[in-house]
């Protein structure tokens, strides 16, 4: 089964990925800062790296530059809570979730998120990025 | 005793001529004799001397140094009391001054008596009264003037009175017309001017220069004095002005930062909320999907993710609406949608005594612009009605209607997306719809709604080539309607 490395300062936001996805049937470590996040690469390569984007310290859009740089083979999800603005097609300001995600795709995140998400779109969008 | 001595002398009262009783006397004689014979001379002398005279004084002193000589030389047939007597010599003649001090009261007889007592002298007899006394003055003269000559003299001086009085009341005539009356007419012009009423002229028609320079400049000083006074005025209303504008640029600032604030602290506390909802949106569905669908714990975990949902949406139009409107963003979009985004958010802060009602007809209208800027119209507008309906409730109707040609000035013939809000609140006067659109005009207290206020609802429709109109009856309530351009028709005039 695919091993999921999950990034996020929040920890109970961590863990409670962490708990959908292994109900799921996948391999999940939890790191709660980008350092942490490097070490874990270091010692076992996961498939897939779900990454917060504000954090303190490393960004995370730094966080996904590097992965996309060094495992270049690892797919990233980049999942941020700073608001959704819904159905409609007007874009919210700079500091939106919306531009900090369009950031993310831009350092070459595979899929975007926004916080809160749904257990089924969590889901379904690492599915999309495994192979099979 | 004054009086007689001042009688010689003409006097001005007013302008009109006095000749004093006192002179009377002297003018029988002739004017000419009087100054030829130094008659008044001796006469005013021998007044003097007595004057100079207390009554007491006259009576104990008098009677010592005088009353040798009084009896050689009295007249008896004149006086029945004391009479103390001296003689005057110019030389030539012999002129007797005799002062008679009545003890007893005299019988009031004419002022003046006038006649021959006895041997060639002649006497003028003037009685005054000296404290409680009359005292008789008698002037004697040995060679009095001739009957005819007296009788010359009387018809002289009656004629010369009567010129004189005459004389005096035309000139008094004339110059009553000539200064009084127009100085009344100054006068009370400038009583007016006085009062309060600068602008009354100050005019006076008069032949005499002086009169005429006097009025000019007082009017020319009026003058200066309204072009002062209205140009005070003017600088205290420009300083008014432009301290109210400070104070409500002040405000505006004020109130911006404070919307920037909330702003800030919303977008803080939305990603603190979204961060919350996530480990409860997924531990609930995750629990939802381990519990057999029809049991009791599935439907209270379906409610906690309905909940979770709910709260991500308000969430996110909190996020929506705090942000800063600076850069617009320019899409077409949908404008039911929008108005139904603006109205979810208005129902969870409208008191529950005010229905929102929402009618979209139209559902498929889209418009060009800033979707953003459509909930800040909204927003407003139903902010505006609300308000008005607090305390008695009501019900808010929001509809949406295409309206083509509409009757509204400064509107082009086209389609058009109507947007229309109404409340059943307390409506407004015509005094105050005429500047319900004017920045920074409120019937409210400072700080009370969206604070952006309808003239920003009129820059925005207007900057979207838009209108809007107003409806409003007294206690019933008032109608906006914003007149938006279909974004089709704009398509359609570009193709």
């Amino acid at each position: 089964m695919a091993a999921i490395l999950v990034v996020d300062d929040e920890l109970e936001v961590g863990e409670a990925i962490q708990r959908v996805l292994e109900r799921a049937g996948f391999t999940v470590v939890v790191a709660n800062s980008a350092d942490g996040a490097l070490q874990a690469l270091e010692g076992h390569q996961p498939d897939i790296v779900v990454t917060d984007v504000i954090m303190p310290k490393v960004h995370g859009l730094e966080l996904i530059r590097i992965v996309r740089g060094q495992y270049p083979r690892v797919r990233v999800v980049a999942i941020s809570g700073g608001g959704s603005f819904g159905p409609l097609a007007y874009k919210p300001d700079a500091i939106s979730t919306h531009a900090y995600l369009a950031g993310a795709r831009e350092a070459g995140a595979d899929e975007v998120l926004t916080k809160p998400f749904d257990m089924g779109d969590l889901l379904a969008t690492i599915r999309r990025l495994l192979p099979n | 005793m004054d009086r007689l001595i001042n009688s010689l002398r003409v006097r001005l009262i007013g302008v009109v001529l006095v000749i004093h009783a006192a002179l009377v006397p002297l003018l029988y004689l002739g004017v000419s004799v009087i100054i030829q014979e130094g008659y008044a001379e001796l006469f005013v002398n021998s007044v003097r001397s007595f004057s100079r005279l207390t009554a007491d004084e006259l009576e104990a002193s008098g009677e010592q140094e005088f009353e040798q000589r009084a009896a050689a030389l009295l007249d008896g047939a004149m006086l029945t009391g004391q009479v103390v007597f001296s003689e005057i010599t110019d030389g030539q003649r012999k002129l007797h001054s005799s002062l008679a001090i009545d003890i007893a009261p005299v019988p009031r007889a004419d002022d003046f008596d006038f006649g021959d007592h006895g041997d060639q002298v002649y006497y003028i007899t003037h009685r005054v009264k000296r404290g409680d006394r009359s005292i008789m003055l008698r002037l004697g003269f040995d060679e009095g003037p001739t009957l005819e000559r007296i009788i010359g003299a009387k018809r002289r001086l009656l004629l010369a009175v009567l010129t004189f009085t005459l004389v005096s009341i035309a000139v008094s005539v004339w110059l009553s017309a000539v200064i009084a009356r127009p100085m009344v007419r100054l006068q009370e012009a400038a009583k007016r001017v006085a009062g309060g009423d600068v602008h009354a002229h100050l005019e006076m028609n008069s032949s005499i220069r002086e009169v005429k320079d006097l009025t000019h400049h007082l009017e020319s000083m009026r003058e200066k004095l309204v072009g002062a006074n209205e140009q005070l005025a003017n600088e205290i209303r420009e300083r008014e002005v432009s301290e109210r504008k400070r104070l409500d640029l002040e405000r505006q600032l004020l109130h911006r930062e404070r919307i920037a604030t909330i702003g800030t602290l919303a977008g803080g506390v939305a990603h603190e909320f979204n961060n919350i909802l996530t480990p409860i949106l997924l531990y609930s569905q995750v629990a939802l999907d381990d519990t057999p669908p029809d049991s009791a714990v599935a439907k209270d975990l379906t409610r906690i993710v309905a909940a979770a949902h709910r709260a991500r949406s308000l969430v996110s139009r909190i996020l929506t609406f705090s942000r800063q409107m600076d850069v617009p963003q320019t899409s077409i979009f949908p404008l039911r949608p929008t108005v139904e985004e603006a109205l979810a958010l208005l129902r969870a802060i409208v008191p529950a005594n005010i229905d929102i009602v929402f009618d979209p007809l139209e559902d498929d209208s889209t418009i060009s612009g800033d979707a953003s800027l459509i909930h800040q119209v909204v927003i407003n507008l139903c902010t505006n009605g609300y308000q008005s309906m607090r305390r008695t409730g009501g019900t808010l109707a929001v509809r949406l209607r295409v309206a083509e040609n509409p009757t509204v000035t400064q509107l082009d013939p086209g389609k058009y997306a109507m947007l229309e809000v109404s409340d059943s609140g307390h409506g407004m006067d015509p005094v105050v719809m005429a500047h319900i659109f004017e920045p920074f005009f409120t019937t409210r207290g400072v700080g009370e709604g969206t604070g952006l206020g309808l003239s920003v609802v009129h820059g925005i429709v207007t900057s979207m080539d838009g209108s809007i109109t107003v409806e409003s009856d007294i206690g019933r309530g008032t109608t906006f309607r914003v007149y938006l351009p279909l974004a089709s028709s704009t398509r359609e005039e570009i193709s």
